[in-house]
């Protein structure tokens, strides 16, 4: 690696300052598990990155509101949404989604702040953050705002987030009545990076599917919502078809993981199947 | 540019001045000369290089040192009693759980790592856990026995000790 200036400020102010949204080669770093292998690559030489860890218990914390919302500091590690008692009863698909994230010494070290401003389209919680309508809240010297994780990413490894911006927390409204479900394919072991994957959340009134959410990861430019499928599935399509309206409408491209072809056939299959898994003993009208 | 960190490893305090690069394999290797945590792929896939920071189990290969300030950290040299080994270290050398032992070091602190929240893990709980330990020679089987009979050696020590 080159040589590069570490800087660790205490507080997000002194962060923001020392970001450069003119020099491309100055940038934060969570816990730098992806940072670390494109810097070890050659790929990006920094010449100053911004440490986190010195920011607070605003940046490290899991706070769940009364009406059942999530806030999650943006240096809260992977590891630490797995075990979290309030995460897996709040949320408990994301401490699933977990169990085949990387791997226990990764997660250990990884920031939910990192793996969402990471941009790589083959990642597990993108989907499934959209699922379950997350926001990300991201603070530069001009103020806070929210962006919904499904336009984070705008194309691979290029986010909205500007160069003089940082991610503070991740906001997940309540999931209090809904359900979800997330399915990782993997074209060789079972923990490998995705070669798709599909996150569904919907509410089920009176016997009906409600406000469905169905979105895709590593099989797309970047991780989306399907529109059009969830419209089927509020109208009343059959999961089979709405996994068929899934694989007719998603934009897919291939990779060393699988061919578009291939991968084409896999949304229709697995949106079926995350249907299935997300409403397993409920009954539905028709 | 020099930084100084300051931290404690194997329960003794450390100080050293390293560049912003510098890696915590790096500094326990090369200026601590704790060469026991190994090196295999420098890309966090192998698991050569894992210890403990402030208790869990990280890669230190892709780990700055400077991220270590202040912390504590643990590696296969401070897991011995002594000259007494580790019920976990003693359980890999009865069930032939090495070969050519360039990857015991990661396997026992991960090891460690796991019986920590896990007291008696079962095989599978053993398997899905080395995901990111690999290791060229043994095939992977023993090593999930020594696991399973350090665990077993831990919780006799543990109620022996109580
Ligand atoms: C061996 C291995 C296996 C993996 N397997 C999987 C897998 O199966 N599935 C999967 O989804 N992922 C996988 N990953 C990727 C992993 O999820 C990411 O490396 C990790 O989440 C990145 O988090 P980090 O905190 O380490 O990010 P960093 O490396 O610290 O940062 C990543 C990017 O985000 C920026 N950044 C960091 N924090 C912030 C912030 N708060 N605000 C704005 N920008 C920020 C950095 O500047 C950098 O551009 C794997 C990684 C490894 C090393
Ligand atoms: S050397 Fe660190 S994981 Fe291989
Ligand atoms: S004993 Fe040789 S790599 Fe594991």
């Amino acid at each position: 690696m080159t040589p590069f200036e570490l800087v660790e400020p205490a507080s997000l102010g002194e962060a923001l300052a020392l970001l450069d949204p003119d020099d491309p080669a100055v940038r934060p770093i969570g816990g730098g598990t992806a940072l670390m292998l494109m810097m070890k690559a050659g790929f990006f030489e920094p010449r100053r990155l911004v440490s986190l860890r010195g920011l607070g218990p605003g940046i490290t914390g899991i706070n769940e509101g009364a009406d059942g919302a999530l806030d999650i500091g943006a240096m809260v590690r992977l590891g630490q949404l797995e075990r979290s008692p309030v995460i897996r009863r709040a949320a408990p698909v994301i401490a699933e989604t977990l169990v085949t994230h990387s791997n226990v010494r990764v997660r250990n070290v990884a920031t939910i702040g990192g793996n969402l401003a990471h941009g790589d389209p083959h990642m597990d919680l993108p989907p499934v953050l959209i699922a379950l309508g997350a926001e990300v809240v991201a603070a530069s010297p001009s103020g806070e705002r929210r962006i919904a994780v499904e336009n984070l990413v705008e194309s691979y490894l290029e986010t909205a987030l500007g160069g003089d911006e940082l991610i503070t927390s991740l906001h997940i409204p309540s999931q209090r009545n809904r359900r979800a479900a997330y399915i990782k394919v993997t074209a060789r072991s079972a923990d490998d990076w995705p070669a798709l994957g599909v996150a569904v959340s919907l509410a089920v009134e009176n016997r009906a599917i409600r406000a469905p959410r169905i979105a895709i990861g590593a099989a797309t430019e970047t991780a989306m919502r399907l529109p059009k499928a969830e419209a089927a599935l509020t109208g009343g399509a059959s999961w089979r078809d709405t996994g068929r309206e899934a694989a007719a409408e998603a934009p897919v491209i291939g990779d060393h993981h699988g061919s578009a072809a291939y991968k084409r056939v896999l949304v229709g299959v697995t949106v079926e199947r995350a249907l299935r898994r997300a409403l397993a003993g409920v009954e539905i009208a028709g | 540019m020099q930084k100084t960190v300051s931290l404690t490893v194997n329960g003794k305090p450390a100080t050293a001045t390293v560049e912003g690069r510098t890696l915590l394999v790096q500094l326990l290797r090369e200026t601590l000369g704790l060469t026991g945590t190994h090196v295999g792929c420098d890309t966090s896939q192998c698991g050569a290089c894992v210890v403990h920071v402030d208790g869990e189990a990280v890669k230190s290969c892709t780990l700055l040192a400077v991220q270590a300030e202040g912390r504590d950290v643990k590696t296969i040299e401070g897991v011995a009693n002594g000259d007494d080994l580790h019920p976990m270290q003693e359980a890999f050398r009865d069930n032939h759980a090495l070969q050519c032992g360039f990857c015991t070091p990661g396997m026992i602190m991960s090891a460690l790592d796991l019986v920590k929240n896990n007291p008696d893990p079962s095989e599978r709980e053993i398997r899905e856990y080395l995901e990111g330990n690999l290791c060229r020679c043994t095939g992977y089987h023993n090593i999930v026995l020594a696991i399973k009979a350090g665990a077993e050696a831990m919780r006799g020590s543990k109620a022996a000790a109580e």
